[in-house]
């Protein structure tokens, strides 16, 4: 079933809905939620938990492409359980790691304003991915959006694991510079 | 700041990033194996065998055939009488016959396989038509054990009953042979087919094996391409005579599948005895959901008659190609409480040696049908004890894929759609001409009469020639 007619089945409250999602994005969506927790049980839950979030809020909205806010919406709700039940116990784990390297970016500077919206913050780091070639953009999304692992990344591009960090480092600089500049960090 | 919050903002970039990001990863981008199982029983009309049968590879040039199947010759079936065995026409058929008549009794040890997947599949709340084919799904789990490895194979060997993965080859083997007939009067093809992306790695050993003992062809191409998705719909089309076209046109490979598997069981047949159409008449199947006037067709036949402690059954020659049983539910009881009956499945299972049976004059009264049901049987297969193919932990499909590959790959999907229709003709929509025949010794025996009346919820099962169960499905509602 095309995504329109899934998200019609919404807007119709049918419960139908939720199935045709998992049918065609189920699999999706716990790849997402697998990668950041690493855990079976946890994934399926929340992949569970995505649905009922989609149930909710369609309406109003008509989400386009249905898969990235499906994506979104489950890694948002992965993290959330990772946060709150795994990061002591898994601190060794892609999503620790990757968090601890993202505090690189902000390791000279605090916010100007804690309360910055985080919409504003996305939308500054798209303008920044777009100054960036593509490869390397694509890299950091691999690494801090899907949580691959750098090993995983480096066999993606046929890159050594090596070229891979650099990157990721050289892109994480600029991006501390980049938001200093818009104002995000002094 | 806080780094999380970076975290969260980094979740929200704009979806045209992260669209753009996945393209360079189709390559090994992990990690679906998507199975399609389609499954056409009863063709309408005879379209001609396009360029997957024809050994050819496919039109498009971004598409490319890697292995391709070929199936045993076979001589068609003669025009005309039988005058003498000396007619080389007919001793070329006779002889193509005898060496796929060889292979009869390789579904022996099947029967467990059958009940559990029918138990399962079937049973849904008593209000809906199912049917699947058995030998469909497992000619596609036999393959998916050919290419995984470790205990993700030995629980797929296990569903199948199979002892060993070489034990398993020889009977899929022999099935296939079986149940193969192409020789213009009768189709039966059980069709597989492989599908890889393009730059994925893989065992070209593993894909000739498929080709020999599953008649399997392999193909690559860019998973999630329009043209890829194309040549998939096509070649299931084709092998199922555009029956199944509704079903299919939503089946589609997306950039994160890396291989895809499919297996067409294409099936028809005419009736031994064909129903006369001036004795069709119109008749009330008091449904699972409500009463509906339908068309039932009607013919006294000396047939077996079987019963049991909750049902009774009886059956209908199909010409050279098996049977079809209707097993009728006593009142009170339901189709799907014979599902979980022991008796009901050793009598499926006793090729017509069931005890409670005798020889009668079998007024039978059926209703004709058109049944179709698809599903994804995920779930199913995990009820029956297949985990580790759905397992990123576990799953193991190094034998096909490279190691490291291979260990990261699931099985995402297994839709199976299946449609099942019955007419005066047989197991075909087609007009046919019949040729009646006469026994030759001249003796009528006389036997008890009986009415057989298929007018509420049933079971069928239409058995191939050598008595594998091709289809099973439950009627609840016309």
């Amino acid at each position: 079933m095309d995504d329109e007619k899934i998200i019609a089945l919404y807007w119709a409250r049918q419960e139908k809905a939720i199935s045709e999602t998992k049918k065609k994005y189920g699999r999706y969506c716990y790849s997402v939620a697998y990668r950041i927790l690493r855990n079976e049980q946890d994934a399926e839950e929340c992949e569970n938990d995505t649905y009922l979030d989609v149930w909710n809020m369609i309406p109003p909205i008509k989400p386009k492409p249905f898969s990235t806010f499906l994506g979104t919406i489950t890694r948002r709700i992965s993290l959330d359980r990772f946060r709150k039940y795994y990061a002591e116990k898994r601190g060794s784990g892609e999503t620790a790691l990757s968090l601890h390297e993202l505090e690189e970016c902000i390791s000279n500077g605090k916010s100007l304003d804690e309360e910055m919206e985080e919409k504003m913050l996305a939308g500054a780091i798209s303008d920044f991915l777009r100054t960036l070639p593509e490869t390397e953009a694509s890299v950091f999304i691999h690494r801090y959006w899907h949580f691959r692992s750098v090993a995983e990344i480096a066999k993606l591009y046929g890159f050594g694991e090596s070229k891979v960090k650099m990157m990721l480092k050289r892109t994480r600089e600029k991006l501390r510079l980049y938001l200093e500049s818009e104002g995000f960090l002094i | 700041m806080k780094s999380e919050r970076l975290q969260n903002a980094i979740g929200m970039i704009d979806a045209d990033l992260l669209k753009r990001s996945e393209k360079p990863m189709k390559k090994k981008r992990k990690i679906k194996i998507k199975i399609t199982a389609a499954v056409a029983a009863i063709l309408v009309c005879a379209i001609g065998l396009g360029i997957f049968f024809g050994n050819q590879s496919p039109v498009d040039l971004s598409v490319h055939a890697i292995s391709v199947a070929q199936y045993p010759e076979m001589s068609k079936y003669p025009a005309g009488t039988r005058w003498n065995s000396h007619d080389l026409n007919w001793k070329a058929w006779d002889e193509d016959q005898a060496k796929q008549h060889a292979y009869f009794g390789s579904s022996k040890g099947l029967e467990s396989f059958v009940r559990a997947t029918a138990s399962e599949i079937l049973s849904g709340d008593g209000t809906e038509n199912r049917v699947y084919s058995p030998m469909s799904l497992y000619m596609a789990l036999a393959m998916l054990a050919e290419i995984s490895d470790g205990n993700t194979r030995a629980q797929i060997l296990n569903l199948l009953g199979a002892e060993s993965i070489e034990a398993l080859r020889t009977q899929a083997h022999g099935i296939w042979n079986a149940n193969y007939n192409d020789d213009g009067a009768v189709t039966s093809i059980l069709a597989s087919s492989l599908w890889l992306d393009n730059d994925i790695a893989y065992q070209k050993e593993i894909l000739d094996i498929l080709a020999e003992f599953y008649y399997a062809s392999s193909f690559s191409g860019e998973m999630g391409s329009e043209e890829l998705n194309l040549a998939l719909r096509e070649w299931l089309n084709e092998q199922t005579g555009g029956q199944l076209k509704d079903q299919i046109d939503d089946i589609a490979f997306d950039p994160r599948t890396v291989l895809g598997l499919a297996t067409t069981v294409y099936f028809r047949a005419k009736w031994y005895d064909e129903f006369s159409e001036t004795k069709t008449k119109k008749g009330v199947f008091h449904g699972a959901n409500k009463d509906v006037t339908v068309d039932f067709m009607n013919t006294t036949s000396n047939v077996y008659y079987w019963w049991g402690e909750n049902f009774s059954a009886t059956v209908k020659a199909l010409e050279r190609s098996g049977c079809m049983y209707w097993i009728l539910p006593d009142e009170n009881v339901t189709a799907e409480m014979l599902l979980q009956d022991e008796d009901v499945w050793r009598f499926i299972g006793s090729t017509g040696t069931y005890e409670n049976g005798k020889k009668m004059k079998v007024n039978l009264s059926v209703p004709k049908f058109d049944v179709s049901f698809d599903t994804d049987l995920v779930e199913n297969l995990k009820n029956l004890g297949l985990t580790d193919c759905f397992s990123y932990e576990n799953s193991d499909f190094s034998h096909l894929l490279e190691a490291s590959t291979g260990k990261g790959v699931v099985v995402d999907e297994l839709q199976h759609g299946t449609r099942v229709s019955i007419d005066e003709d047989g197991v075909t929509g087609m007009s046919y001409s019949v040729i009646m025949l006469e026994s030759m010794d001249g003796i009528k025996p006389t036997y008890e009469e009986i009415d057989f009346v298929v007018d509420r919820p049933y079971i069928f099962v239409i058995k191939g020639e050598d008595g594998s169960v091709m289809f099973v499905g439950v009627v609840n509602q016309l």
